[in-house]
Parts: C-alpha cells; sequence; structure tokens
C-alpha cells in the first residue's frame, strides 16, 4: 500500500521528454574543409616551416640577386687584375672570386635562378601535359592499346642521344633546354597518373557517378584528381629536384645552356679544374645545388603528406 | 496463387541472358546462364542467393555496367542490352538507379554531400537555377531523413546508416522508374537496417517505384520482396511469390537455403535442421534443365523427370496444408 502511493507521487515529479528524432541526425563536429586542414596539418611541424622559410628566401633571393648583381659569364671586368683572382672566402667577397676575377656569389646565384626557373617551367609543363593525359589514357582501355606502345617507344630512347640531337637541332639556350626536358618527359608522367588511375577508377564511388550519367572528364576532375593530389604532389616535389639535377648534367656536358647564361651545371664544371687548389670554387655552389634540392624534396614530402586526409584527424 | 500476373504491366524483362567475363584463359567465367524473369511495375522483386552465385552481375547488367553476351534485357518493352543510341541511354540511366552495398565505398570522400546528391541533376540539368537545385537537394535530404545543414558536410563524417541514406537521397532525385538495391542493407548495423528498409518502403509508395532487391538474407528478402527469385551458381532455380516460396519450396537448392533462416523463436530454433543442398540427387541423365510454372506463377528450373518429382512434392505439400 506505502509502496503505491510512493509511485504515485513519484509521478508528479517527472514529465515527458519529448523526443526529437531529427535531433539524433545533427553533426555536432566542427565543418571540415580539405584546404584548411591540408595546411594545418602542414604548419604544425615546426622544422617543416623552417625548410619551407629556408626555401622561400633562397628562391626569392635567386630571383633577386642577379638583377641587381647583372652577372654574365662573358663579362669580366677584373681578368686582367691578378689581385682579384682565387680570392677566398671573406667579409667583402661572401664567397670569394674565381679564375677570372669573377665574385663567385653572383655566378651561384645567377646560376640558381636559371636552374630554379628551367625546372619549374618544365615541371609546371610536364604536369599540364602528362596529367590529363594520363587521366584519359587511364580510362580509356581503347586509348591505353596505343599509347602503351607509343610510351614503349619513347622510353627507350636514350636521354643523352635526344639531349645532344636537339641542342644540335636547336642550338643551345633556355628554349632548347625546356624543349629538351619536355618532349618526352611529360609521359612518364602521363604514365605514372595512368597507373594511378587505373587502381582507383572501378571503385564503387566511380560506378555510381557512372550510374548516374557522369561524363568521363567531369569523373577525372571530380572523382579521380582530388584522390590524386596527395599523389601528385609527391610525383612533383621528385620532379623539380630530378630536374635540376638534369639541368646540371646536361649543362656540364656542354648540352645546356650556351656560353653566354649563368647555370650552376655550367658554373660547377667551369670551376671542377679549380677543385684541387681552390675547393671553395667547386664546393659552394654544389652545396648550393643541394640545398635547393634538398630542401625542396623536403618541403614536397611534407605538403604530399599534408594533402593525404588521413593525417587530419 | 491469388495474384494473377498476366494482367500486369511488366516494366523490365531480362530474356535468356548470359553474362561472362574474360579470365584470360581460353575458358570464359560464365557468371549467369540463361537468366529469364519478368519484374512488374510497382512491385518489389528480390534476387536471392549465396555470394558468388551471379546476383549482383545481373544486377550491373540492368544497369549497363556489364555486358550481357547473350540474351536481352528490355524496360519498359525497349531493348536497353548491347549497343543503343546516346540518347536511349541518358533515358535509361535516368530511369534505371542503383543503391549500392557499401556506403563507405559508393560515396565520393573529396566530394560535399552537397555535390554527391547532385550529381545527377547536374548531369542532366535537371534544375531551373542555382535555387532551385538547392531547395530539391535539400528536399532529398529530408526525403531521406537528414538535414539540409548537411550539404555542406563530408561523407566520411557520417554514420553507415545516414551515408546509405545519402545514398538512397542521390538515386532518388533522379527521379527514378525502376531502382536495383544491391544488398543495401547488408553492410549495416542490425540497428538500422529496419530503418533504412522502412525508409525505402515508404519512398516506393510515394514515388511508384519498382525495386530489384538483391540480398542474401531471406530473413529479409521475406519482409520487403512481393516476388522472389532464387539464383544459384548463375542459373535462376525457382521463381514464386514470396509467401509461395516460403510456403511451397519446390527446388532442393531453395529448401537448404530456406532451412538456413534462423527462427526467432529459441522454441522452433531448437528443432530447425539444415538441409545440405546435394546437386548429385538431381537428375544426372543430362537432360536439358527448362523454367516451367508448376503452379500459376511458380517456376522451378527442372529436367522432365525432376519435374515429376516436383509435381508429385508440391501435391504432397498441398495436401498437408489442406488437411
Amino acid at each position: 500500500m506505502s509502496i503505491r502511493n510512493t509511485k504515485i507521487q513519484d509521478v508528479n515529479l517527472f514529465e515527458f521528454a519529448d523526443f526529437d528524432e531529427l535531433q539524433s541526425e545533427h553533426i555536432a563536429a566542427p565543418r571540415y574543409s580539405y584546404w584548411k586542414s591540408v595546411w594545418r596539418t602542414f604548419f604544425k611541424n615546426k622544422f617543416t616551416v623552417a625548410v619551407a622559410a629556408l626555401l622561400l628566401i633562397i628562391i626569392i633571393f635567386a630571383l633577386i640577386q642577379p638583377m641587381y648583381s647583372g652577372y654574365s659569364p662573358i663579362l669580366t671586368p677584373n681578368i686582367n687584375n691578378a689581385e682579384m683572382k682565387f680570392l677566398k672566402p671573406s667579409a667583402e667577397h661572401i664567397f670569394g672570386t674565381d679564375h677570372v676575377g669573377n665574385e663567385v656569389f653572383d655566378a651561384v646565384w645567377a646560376g640558381a635562378r636559371n636552374s630554379i626557373i628551367i625546372s619549374f617551367v618544365c615541371t609546371f609543363i610536364n604536369m599540364i601535359v602528362g596529367i590529363p593525359i594520363g587521366a584519359l589514357w587511364g580510362f580509356s582501355k581503347k586509348m591505353d592499346k596505343w599509347m602503351i606502345e607509343v610510351y614503349n617507344i619513347v622510353s627507350n630512347i636514350p636521354f643523352l642521344l635526344l639531349a645532344m640531337i636537339l641542342s644540335y637541332v636547336l642550338g643551345a639556350g633556355m628554349k632548347s633546354l625546356i624543349i629538351t626536358m619536355t618532349c618526352t618527359e611529360w609521359i612518364f608522367v602521363a604514365y605514372f597518373i595512368r597507373t594511378q588511375v587505373m587502381i582507383i577508377r572501378d571503385r564503387e564511388y566511380n560506378m555510381a557517378s557512372k550510374c548516374l550519367g557522369t561524363r568521363t572528364w567531369t569523373m577525372i576532375v571530380k572523382n579521380i584528381l582530388p584522390y590524386l593530389i596527395s599523389v601528385i604532389m609527391t610525383y612533383v616535389s621528385r620532379q623539380i629536384p630530378s630536374l635540376i639535377s638534369y639541368e646540371v648534367f646536361l649543362s656540364y656536358m656542354g648540352l645546356g645552356l650556351g656560353t653566354t647564361n649563368a647555370s650552376l651545371g655550367r658554373t660547377i664544371s667551369l670551376y671542377t679544374s679549380y677543385m684541387n687548389g681552390y675547393p671553395h670554387l667547386f664546393w659552394i655552389p654544389v652545396g648550393v645545388l643541394a640545398l635547393i634540392s634538398i630542401s625542396l624534396y623536403i618541403v614536397g614530402q611534407k605538403l604530399a603528406d599534408a594533402a593525404d586526409p588521413r593525417t587530419h584527424i | 496463387m491469388s495474384v494473377d500476373n498476366k494482367d500486369r504491366e511488366v516494366i523490365l524483362s531480362i530474356r535468356h541472358v548470359d553474362i561472362s567475363f574474360d579470365t584470360g584463359h581460353k575458358k570464359k567465367l560464365v557468371a549467369v546462364k540463361d537468366a529469364t524473369f519478368d519484374i512488374y511495375k510497382g512491385e518489389t522483386f528480390a534476387l536471392v542467393g549465396e555470394s558468388g552465385s551471379g546476383k549482383t552481375t545481373l544486377g550491373r547488367a540492368i544497369l549497363r555496367i556489364n555486358p550481357c553476351s547473350a540474351g536481352e534485357i528490355l524496360f519498359e518493352g525497349k531493348r536497353i542490352s548491347g549497343k543503343i543510341s546516346r540518347e536511349e541511354d541518358r533515358n535509361v540511366v535516368r530511369s534505371i538507379q542503383m543503391i549500392f552495398q557499401d556506403p563507405a565505398a559508393s560515396l565520393n570522400e573529396r566530394a560535399t554531400i552537397e555535390y554527391c546528391v547532385s550529381e545527377g541533376l547536374y548531369n542532366f540539368h535537371l534544375y531551373k537555377d542555382e535555387r532551385d537545385r538547392i531547395a530539391k537537394v535539400d528536399k532529398a535530404l529530408q526525403d531521406v531523413g537528414l538535414l539540409p545543414e548537411h550539404k555542406s558536410r563530408y561523407p566520411h563524417e557520417f554514420s553507415g546508416g545516414q551515408r546509405q541514406r545519402v545514398g538512397i537521397a542521390r538515386a532518388m532525385i533522379m527521379d527514378p522508374k525502376f531502382i536495383v538495391a544491391d544488398e543495401p542493407i547488408s553492410a549495416l548495423d542490425v540497428s538500422i537496417r529496419a530503418q533504412v528498409l522502412n525508409l525505402m518502403n515508404k519512398l516506393k509508395a510515394e514515388k511508384n517505384l519498382t525495386y530489384l532487391f538483391i540480398a542474401h538474407d531471406l530473413s529479409v528478402v521475406r519482409f520487403i520482396a512481393d516476388r522472389i527469385a532464387v539464383i544459384h551458381l548463375g542459373e535462376i532455380v525457382e521463381i514464386a511469390d514470396s509467401e509461395t516460396l516460403f510456403k511451397f519450396p519446390i527446388h532442393p537448392y531453395t529448401v537448404s537455403l530456406l532451412s538456413t533462416v534462423p527462427m526467432p523463436d529459441p522454441i522452433v530454433e531448437r528443432t530447425r535442421r539444415h538441409i545440405v543442398y546435394d546437386p548429385s540427387r538431381l537428375d544426372q541423365s543430362g537432360a536439358p534443365r527448362t523454367m516451367r510454372e508448376i503452379r500459376p506463377g511458380h517456376f522451378v528450373l527442372a529436367t522432365d523427370k525432376e519435374y515429376v518429382g516436383y509435381e508429385e512434392r508440391i501435391a504432397g505439400m498441398e495436401a498437408k496444408l489442406l488437411k
């Protein structure tokens, strides 16, 4: 009896709560934005930020310094002044002077400028041509049949032979060097993209898009490429330094820029003969080259990692 | 048989369809052999079979993803298999939509829900202006119990059930007539399966849809399907409306399949016996098997000899039920 009474009294203490079904659908998490998350992940690492800052300084410096120094390998104002030749690095001559009495500092930055411009332009062209062609190549089985043959032929042409022939035909210079480093290189980018596209081409969400009537090109832009941002960035981060090395290599072989243009490769090849007596002449341009390549590579890799949404948690 | 199928309008008709895949060897892999059935307008037709039986392959052939190597598929009387004009292809894409099995894999992870849902609208330009498109997306999301504020979210922020409902919304926004639902609930948590099934039934009634429901779970099929086809190793062995199939299973494979359904009643469950399907007990004479109508609307794959046996069995079962 007493129990029943308490129960009745307690009922008055409670009231029915409303149940809103839509409330359970609400997502409380903050809004996700892909690019914001990419930058946040990228800037979280102090080391990466330091390397990126260093790289930025080097690039800006390489682009601006030659404008003020006006360095050109054919200008040798101090060639008859023996006191100005082969000076060691000092406060006055930061990187020292070379065999014709020119500032090594000016020569290195003028060379770096050309090397950086060439590698960036070549990478840009290779990506712009290679990515769309590779994406279509990966999608179309018909295109794959003949493109793979084209790839087999092109990839079997020795690069040095091609570079030699082109430098004979087109002459030395920035333009011909860019043509040499893009005319076949894009197909390797395309082949790489083709393989990546083939991996995710038949995933269910692409089939779903197909069922909704999405055209191939829209599918490439909306479904495929966003997934490949990280992979493409990795590729770019390897391509830029490797093209700088190519430029250096070709210039070293005498196939790159002509004698009138400064280039890291030409500078290094010129100074190699003084390596025993004046090692700084050789090691300074090589060191600058290494610094540019490595920092480009590190920044590229970290950016590629940050572009992978799995790192966004 | 209470329903007379003769008077009903056929929406999709599958005629002697074979689907095979190149394996790289001389021998081709035949995934579906001589499939023939009709799906009537407004019904839910279930295709049931074990994994690897070819049920998904057949579903995808309807969507023109897998080509048929023989036979033809008719939609509203028009052939949609093989080479068809671009215009007809676009029409088929609009009218036939699919709900996928894995809600995690079937949404583009790098696109917002807004893009996922309006993808079809973009492709067919089914909207007057931006505002109309947004309104349509909002409506589609609300129809499946989601909120308009979800538009700017990404698929990975949703639960499995919510994602599957996004998948349903994206199919429904196209105003399709026919939907192929490829195991739409088998990747979902048990607690939300009923929610998705009820949603599908609600939308079916509202939009006058026809479903081809592909499943391996018979307890689900019994709940949702009007008619059931049982497929085994690429061959359809039995077709009947679901009441009949559960009451009078004829083909030994169907019998075996039904015996695997767990019962929610512990007393019945204790006495349930799993009948193992033994194909060696079928007619081994090599006589051709054809689809035969053993009772009106109830088809079974049989040779002449088997048919006699099946006829006896079904008569026996009917007599038992009458007693």
